[in-house]
């Protein structure tokens, strides 16, 4: 009978596994969205210097050498703006996430964690840190989607999306709201950007191709059509030199074949060739699709792969490639012009009284 | 020359000597070594008892035997190294299995005859087999099988437990048996099982409980990212993980020809990721990964009449649960505190967060009739309901499908040396509707020789995951954003076999060879970002810095495999006995280039042409407390192909376990011991090639183990075959 009890038992216990497993997960998670807002709000506090204060908003990276290039952004910019706190902002959840954890280093090889939060999340502890002046300075190269989700970030924050922000404080930022604008966001920014590469670069246009690689949005994803600027760029350097050329990896009828169809009509069939990545920052994009070298970033049966690398195609195609790999924020006279569209920044309208009318 | 080539080349040679004159001799020693082993008896080809050599459908079996001298870690090196059909690559949830050389999702892995359950794409999770527990292992290649579904294109495994072959204690008997086996090896690998078998009058009860732990191991710290070679990359070859199982079986058997049972299972396993990484675009992590399975069933077996005819019926409830568990603080998919969808919702480290949970529930209702004129009816009826709940993976957080079968299967034997086995299965799908599929084989029987041919349809549905999943997957320094796809058609496949097989006493050979064609077959194949829906995730974009994949499940043109199988083994009086498996495979699939918008022919990733293995065994009583046993044996597989990221090197590995036996049961004694000693990649070869480049093997070198096992059983155990329909060895003979 021992035995049958012992069955008894076992067929108890069971059952109780199983309705153990139906269970879901218990943690309380609801309250992880005002936590780490609070963590925000902290170290914002604790960090406020200035009654005003900068937010530059990228899409973020995973590479190493694209933080070193945010960190020498912030410090011009410190050095710029002396009367304004800095902050830098992801847009990406996985570059946040990975910035964050990882042991990864700083310009002298030091271990740093780097919290670069979501734009919203910044916003909100400026409010509650009570800064005077804001401004949103987008790293955006055009005023494409990205762009367009820093406006909506803005937006979210002057409306008192979440409806925990102090209503007086908001009605009191009126005029004190400013957006800057992407580095090539009108087309005297082209003409100015324009110049000032040709400026950098004329001495070798004087001896062959100088090829900008621009990164460029999907048809369905080319917000304000903001792929034009590519185009625009690329006609304002030519006015200099027709040896300038800028493709890019996504935008459609501007890929590098499409480039090198441009630079045949050109009657450029040879000779030397510098790429630049015409981005922010030289990631993965840079690195591999336009610098990749070898045989993994050439397949001779379908040239117009986009695995294929722009170094690769041109060179299978009789001209002599350069690769230059840094981005735009390591160029110190364009990232000039990002600080001069801080400096001169949009001013939002009011979307608070917009939106509360009666107060 | 290395050594391991000369070893190879000796031990194949010895092989081929000893194999011939040994022929000669089979049937002098026939008579005298009938009583020797117990003949192998198969179920999972045709759902009925049948001896091995007297299959209709080719059936490959890895021994009780075979197992104990092999003295295997997981199923993936009892299935990697005592067969050439399987291989084994290693993914970021735990190993991908590939059989002939199509994947995981292909293949229908049964435990004692039941589908085991798994990722939403099909997948198996083979943590759920518990290594320690397997009687045998049976392995059907094709969709030969009208009973256990069309989907199975590449085949079916069907690992029977030492529970299911009846092995335990037995009815009308008061006993008790319990055992428990430890493993301890290199990478502090820790394996544990236990399992108990109380038996009082009508009522039986099983317990098993299964431990695994690994911490992993590390080939290369090199790997090339972020542009260069970095030299110190946190990256491990194997993961650590840990995983545990129990579960509990009842067997209430009210009378002779009567079994009802219940049982459930609680299973858990935690992948943990590497910290600390220094490489922001390929070892830094902020969430390991978690699965929770359980499953609680139900049903009964009536054997009735003088043929003992057979009813069963079951009914199956399964959950597979996937959890990220947080590591660091991590943003994700969510709603914030308004209810409305963002990327950026906050988990903290030790939180879980559920990804998709999935339930089935399953009916299979089946009878086996014997019919005049010699022929034998299996029928049956099944229902199968899948629901997925996965609330940041699916458009609308929930999906759901199901498919209805009925089948039968008719064994016909009316000549001595002929059988034929024809079945039809008949599979009707809530999205995809009604599909038929045949399958045919006959085997012809020439003295110890059996020729055998097999034909078979296979008709696979696109899975929840294929149609509705999305999601965002992140593998080392590899982004990609993948699209389930509702256009997606059910794929097909076209299966012939054709075989001969000699089974002597001492002597076993068989040649096998067969062509596979699989219609629609999907695939996750790159689309321009573009195909991505607006608003879901801003990962697509980016001003130079990640770049990301995106791809969507698509159906390929076909695909084909073509492969010959070799198997042989010889035993000798001594109680030695050698054998070896060669595989040989060609696969072609057509896969559609968006960008190009054409057809390209490519092999299909994984796969190699040549795999083989070998095994060479010695036992010996040397009292009768004192049984000693030693397995010396390799495996090894030419070039792996594959699309991206490199081929996996040619390897080719040696093992040696030995055994030792101690004691003998008996009523007095009811202990016995065993001691398992061995060591694995006896020539430490590693493959270091470099992150995120493919491995042949990610074997991490020599390592070494000691396995304990103790048994204890009290009372006496009957082997029954009441529940047989397999009436006597002798009369199917």
């Amino acid at each position: 009978m021992k035995i049958k009890s012992f069955l008894v038992a076992v067929a108890v216990l069971a059952a109780t596994m199983i309705s153990l497993s139906s269970c879901q997960q218990d943690e309380d998670v609801n309250n992880n969205y005002v936590k780490y807002q609070s963590a925000v709000d902290a170290q914002v506090k604790a960090q406020k210097k200035h009654d005003k204060v900068i937010l530059l908003v990228a899409f973020g990276s995973t590479w190493n050498n694209a933080f070193l290039a945010f960190d020498s952004t912030k410090a011009a910019y410190e050095k710029a703006f002396p009367d304004c706190d800095v902050y830098v902002s992801y847009s990406s959840a996985i570059c946040i996430n990975r910035a964050a954890a990882g042991e990864n280093t700083d310009d002298k090889g030091n271990i740093v964690k780097r919290n670069y939060y979501a734009p919203n999340f910044w916003l909100h502890a400026f409010a509650t840190a009570k800064y005077a002046d804001i401004t949103v300075q987008s790293l955006q190269v055009i005023p494409g989607e990205e762009y367009s989700r820093v406006i909506n970030y803005i937006k979210d924050f002057a409306n008192n999306h979440l409806g925990d922000l102090d209503d007086e404080y908001l009605s009191k930022l009126d005029g004190h709201l400013w957006l800057g604008t992407p580095l090539l966001n009108n087309t005297d920014d082209v003409a100015n950007v324009a110049r000032i590469l040709n400026d950098a670069y004329k001495s070798q246009a004087s001896k062959g191709v100088v090829a900008f690689m621009g990164h460029g949005n999907p048809d369905s994803y080319d917000t304000y059509k903001a792929n034009i600027r590519y185009t625009q760029l690329e006609l304002a350097l030519q006015v200099y030199s027709k040896n300038y050329f800028v493709g890019t990896v996504d935008m459609p009828d501007n890929y590098k074949q499409d480039v090198l169809a441009r630079m045949h009509e050109a009657g450029i069939t040879g000779g030397t060739m510098n790429l630049y990545p015409l981005m922010s920052i030289c990631g993965d994009h840079g690195h591999n699709d336009m610098a990749g070298e070898g045989e993994e970033y050439w397949d001779a049966s379908d040239e117009e792969s986009e695995d294929n690398s722009w170094f690769e195609f041109f060179s299978h195609k009789g001209y002599q490639p350069t690769s230059n790999l840094f981005g735009l924020l390591e160029v110190d006279a364009i990232r000039q012009v990002w600080i001069n569209h801080t400096k001169n920044p949009v001013e939002l309208e009011d979307y608070y009284h917009s939106m509360y009318p009666e107060e | 020359m290395r050594i391991e080539k000369r070893l190879t080349i000796i031990f194949f040679g010895v092989a081929c000597i000893v194999a011939a004159p040994a022929q000669q001799a089979n049937t002098r020693l026939a008579d005298s070594l009938r009583v020797e082993s117990l003949p192998e008896v198969v179920v999972t080809g045709t759902g009925t008892e049948h001896l091995l050599r007297n299959v209709p459908v080719q059936t490959e079996i890895i021994s009780r035997k075979v197992l104990d001298s092999y003295g295997g870690r997981t199923i993936e090196e009892i299935l990697g190294g005592l067969t050439a059909s399987f291989s084994f690559s290693e993914g970021d949830m735990g190993s991908q299995l590939q059989l002939g050389g199509l994947g995981n999702s292909y293949v229908l892995i049964l435990i004692d005859g039941k589908r085991i359950h798994g990722d939403v794409g099909g997948e198996n999770d083979l943590g759920l087999i518990d290594p320690q527990n397997i009687d045998h292992i049976e392995i059907v290649k094709g969709a030969q099988s009208a009973l256990y579904g069309s989907d199975a294109m590449a085949g079916v495994v069907n690992i029977i437990t030492k529970r299911g072959a009846k092995k335990g204690v037995q009815k009308e008997e008061e006993g008790i048996q319990a055992e428990n086996s430890t493993r301890y090896g290199s990478f502090n690998d820790n394996r544990q099982h236990n399992a108990l078998a109380l038996s009082n009058g009508p009522l039986t009860s099983y317990t098993n409980f299964q431990l695994q732990h690994t911490d992993g191991w590390q080939n290369t710290s090199n790997e090339f990212t972020e542009a260069r070679v970095v030299t110190d990359s946190k990256n491990k070859t194997v993961n650590a993980y840990t995983l545990w199982q129990v579960a509990e079986k009842i067997v209430y058997t009210p009378r002779e020809g009567m079994e009802l049972y219940a049982d459930g299972n609680w299973y858990t396993k935690s992948i943990y990721r590497p910290q600390n990484g220094h490489y922001p675009s390929c070892d830094v992590y902020t969430y390991d990964l978690m699965y929770r399975n359980a499953s609680a069933s139900g049903g009964g077996k009536w054997t009735f009449g003088e043929q003992n005819e057979v009813l069963t019926l079951d009914i199956d409830w399964n959950r597979h649960a996937y959890y990220y568990t947080y590591t660091a603080t991590t943003l994700t998919d969510g709603y914030d505190p308004l209810g409305n969808f963002t990327n950026y919702y906050p988990y903290f480290a030790g939180q879980i967060d559920l990804q998709s949970d999935q339930q089935r529930l399953m009916a299979h209702l089946k009878g086996v009739f014997h019919l005049p004129y010699e022929h034998r009816l299996s029928a049956g009826a099944e229902y199968r309901y899948d629901y997925l709940n996965a609330p940041m993976r699916t458009a609308t957080g929930t999906a759901d499908d199901w498919t209805a079968a009925l089948y039968v299967q008719d064994e016909w034997n009316s000549l001595s040396w002929l059988n034929i086995t024809a079945g039809l299965r008949l599979n009707e799908n809530g999205a995809f509707g009604f599909r038929a599929t045949p399958k045919l084989s006959t085997m012809v029987s020439l003295g110890d020789v059996r020729l055998r041919a097999g034909w078979s349809q296979g008709f696979k549905t696109p899975t929840t995951k294929e149609l509705h999943y999305r999601y965002l997957h992140t593998m080392g320094s590899s982004t990609f954003f993948n699209l389930g796809n509702t256009a997606l058609r059910p794929q097909s496949s076209n299966y012939v076999s054709l075989g001969a097989e000699y089974r002597g006493e001492r002597l076993t050979a068989s040649v096998t060879g067969y062509h596979n064609r699989l219609d629609h077959m999907i695939a996750l194949v790159n689309v321009p970002l573009s195909e991505i829906p607006h608003d879901i995730t801003s990962a697509y974009a980016g001003d130079g810095s990640t770049a990301i994949v995106a791809r969507k499940y698509m159906n390929m043109e076909d695909a084909r495999t073509l492969g010959v199988d070799v198997n042989l083994s010889y035993s000798f009086p001594e109680g030695w006995a050698l054998g070896g498996n060669y595989s040989w495979l060609d696969t072609r699939a057509h896969q559609y280039n968006t960008h190009h918008s054409r057809l390209e022919e490519v092999v299909i990733d994984g796969t190699a042409h040549h795999k083989w293995n070998a095994y060479a065994t010695w036992s010996r009583r040397l009292s009768t407390y004192y049984k000693i046993g030693a397995n010396l044996s390799t495996r090894g597989s030419s070039r792996r192909y594959y699309q991206n990221n490199g081929d996996g090197a040619p390897f080719q590995l040696w093992r040696l376990n030995t055994t030792h036996d101690f004691g003998k049961a008996s009523d007095a004694l009811p202990f016995t011991y065993r001691v398992d000693v061995g060591v694995d990649n006896i020539f430490d070869y590693v493959d270091r090639t470099m992150h995120p480049y493919h491995l042949g093997t990610n074997s991490p070198g020599r390592t070494v183990y000691v396995a304990f096992a103790v048994k204890f059983k009290k009372g006496k155990s009957v082997k029954s075959n009441s529940m047989s329909n397999l009436k006597t060895y002798e009369n199917e003979d």
